[in-house]
């Protein structure tokens, strides 16, 4: 286990490396380079100085390869660079937004689990039923719904029409007169929708998961051994169904690290809400390469974390995996 | 599996009557009259040249008009903002375009994209894919360390990042093709990991045995031997491809930097949608309805031909 483990962890290391040249590549492949004396020589009237200055800074004077050991240097010591649009730094860019996303995400993985649970279960109690055959289709025709199309329509039906829910952002204008509890409904209610387009494309994959689990947990050799010793249909489903169940249930704290970055795009767009989603188009837009690139990086390792600690956790909660 | 047995048939009837829809709309959703009669007699300006069918429209009268009798790029100043009513079926946008006209021009762009980017994806995939699951050592492991590190990086940010930096060979392409080729670029690991496999496992199989034996060299026996059988799952993958490309581009569009306006676009549209929430639901419902009927009819089709094809991976 100990040496598979390690094996592991080097290969991650190795892929990782791989990730950031290619992100580096990427984004060096640059022709629009916005500190190009072109670009500032004439129209923002810098000196030649100048530029040579600020391109200096960027180790933009620098041979493509220096560029990058440069860069995967800063990295080691967590230095991300520097936004083009401010100089701030790329890392406190992210860290201010991170709070926002993982809040959302953490709600709707919430909302994801506390209804694909539920749903799978009636699934799964009487297989090929019209419920389960409901449960299905309607799963499966949420999993092909656009995102933003179902935010604008939940935004025309909830918040235009009905006034029941705010538009966009996350809190109101008025927010700062509010009391601390005003302010903390007012919070929410700027969250519901928002949470709600986040959860909804998983609960198919999700529901899916439960629901063929607890077949798995509730027929053949689970089943036969559950009523030897004398249990119910209800109590082998609890016995053996939801233990299997709990297995891709554990995944999902790989899964909400590799959404956290891409799934918040097209929702914190939307919504127009201060995380990491929105910072990344906001950089694409702006041409903010290495906000782009930091991101991009961020979210690839999230992904490599999620996928490495969903492994872990699964070998670790299924012993058929464990040994094998 | 009884719960998806008519995927295949829905899925193929969906696809096929949007692309039908889509080919059609220059027919279908224009401001030129179909059968006209002038001077000369009566006319088929539709099909005539571009310029032709101006010069003809502004003196004849027109007999026979289109269905939705509206170019994509037409304003209308007096018809801003209309519901759907019997003049305008989908209503109107912030410049008085018809939607209809607009919902299937747009089409164009999204399965020309979609089927574009999956060509290309395919085409950077297959090859890879092949060589290394049969070439084996260290091909297959820099191969497959590639891939590994491209499946990372998520695909809308992949797709956004080679926007950013859109290497010096994209640029100048047109709108479509800059499209099709970032997406195909940001999405054919999969197809690569997937042939890898297959083709590591058809290696050892009798039918390379025997077609080396006769003495083909890898190149025949990959292409004439071993790609016929891995063909069928690669199928299947190419119709979720498509769903998943098509939606990357509406997604792509939606933030402003797909397609580019006037040239309509499902994902274009919901962004004029989002300035107009308050008033023109008609907007956003219509787009996001042909996007959504065109992703779910991929996403059938292709869940069709896997049980068709692909017996194995049929799910409980």
């Amino acid at each position: 286990m100990a040496r598979a483990l390690l094996l592991r962890s080097a290969s991650s290391a190795l892929t990782l490396l791989l990730v950031t040249l290619i992100v580096f590549l990427l984004l060096h492949l640059l022709p629009g380079d916005p500190f190009s004396e072109d670009e500032l020589v004439g129209p923002r009237r810098l000196t030649r100085a100048q530029v040579a200055e600020i391109r200096a800074l960027y180790h933009l004077d620098e041979p493509v390869h220096r560029q990058y050991l440069l860069w995967l240097q800063d990295l080691l010591r967590g230095d991300l660079g520097a936004s083009f649009q401010d100089r701030r730094t790329v890392a406190s860019k992210i860290a201010e937004r991170l709070p926002v996303t993982v809040t959302l995400n953490a709600l709707a993985l919430a909302l994801m689990v506390g209804l694909s649970v539920p749903l799978g279960t009636l699934a799964a109690w009487r297989p090929g039923s019209g419920l389960d055959r409901a449960a299905g289709a309607g799963t499966y025709a949420l999993y092909a719904l656009p995102v933003f199309w179902a935010a604008l329509l939940l935004q025309i039906v909830f918040s235009a029409r009905l006034g029941w829910l705010p538009l966009l952002g996350l809190a109101s204008d008025r927010a700062a007169e509010l009391g601390a509890l005003e302010r903390l409904a007012d919070r929410a209610a700027h969250l519901v929708l928002p949470t709600v387009c986040l959860a909804y494309p998983g609960l198919a994959y999700l529901s899916r998961f439960v629901r063929s689990s607890l077949l798995e947990g509730t027929s053949g050799e689970f089943e036969r051994a559950g009523r030897a010793r004398g249990l119910t249909a209800l109590g082998v489903l609890v016995r053996h169904g939801f233990r299997l169940a709990s297995v891709p249930l554990l995944t999902l704290a790989g899964f909400l690290l590799r959404h956290l970055v891409a799934g918040s795009v097209l929702v914190e767009w939307t919504f127009a809400i201060p995380g990491l989603g929105l910072l990344f188009v906001e950089a694409v837009l702006a041409r903010d390469v290495p906000v782009v690139m930091g991101l991009t990086l961020v979210s690839s390792v999230a992904t490599l974390a999620g996928t490495f600690l969903a492994d872990v956790l699964y070998a670790a909660a299924d012993p058929r995996v464990r040994h094998a | 599996m009884r719960r998806f047995r008519g995927n295949l048939q829905a899925g193929a009837g969906l696809v096929g009557l949007l692309a039908i829809a889509a080919g059609a709309a220059p027919y279908l959703a224009s401001d030129i009259a179909w059968v006209s009669r002038g001077p000369g007699g009566v006319r088929f300006p539709i099909l005539g040249s571009a310029d032709l069918r101006r010069v003809a429209g502004a003196e004849e009268q027109p007999v026979l008009r289109a269905p939705i009798p509206y170019g994509p790029d037409l304003t209308d100043l007096d018809a801003i903002l209309t519901a759907p009513s019997g003049r305008h079926w989908l209503g109107t946008d912030g410049l008085g375009r018809d939607v209809a006209s607009r919902v299937l021009h747009g089409g164009r762009v999204s399965l020309t994209v979609g089927l574009a980017a999956t060509a290309v994806a395919l085409l950077l995939g297959l090859p890879l894919g092949a060589v290394a699951g049969y070439a084996g050592g260290a091909v297959d492991a820099a191969v497959s360390r590639l891939v590994e590190a491209v499946l990372c990086i998520p695909v809308l940010l992949l797709a956004l990042a080679l926007l950013t930096a859109s290497p010096p060979a994209l640029r100048g392409l047109p709108d479509t093709l800059l499209l099709a080729s970032v997406i195909g670029l940001a999405s054919w690991a999969p197809v690569a990991r997937y042939l890898r496999g297959e083709f590591l496992r058809l290696r050892q199989s009798e039918m390379a045995l025997l077609a080396r034996a006769s003495g083909a060299g890898p190149l025949r026996v990959i292409v004439r031997h071993l790609l016929p059988s891995a063909l069928p799952p690669v199928i299947v993958a190419a119709a979720f491809g498509v769903a998943a490309a098509i939606l990357l581009e509406a997604a792509l569009s939606f933030l402003g930097l797909g397609v580019r306006p006037p040239t309509p676009s499902w994902g274009g549209m919901l962004t004029e949608a989002r300035h107009h929430v308050d008033r023109a639901w008609w907007l956003a419902l219509f787009p996001g309805a042909a996007l959504f009927l065109a992703v779910l009819g991929c996403n059938m089709l292709g869940e069709g031909l896997r049980d068709l094809l692909d017996p194995r991976q049929r799910r409980r």
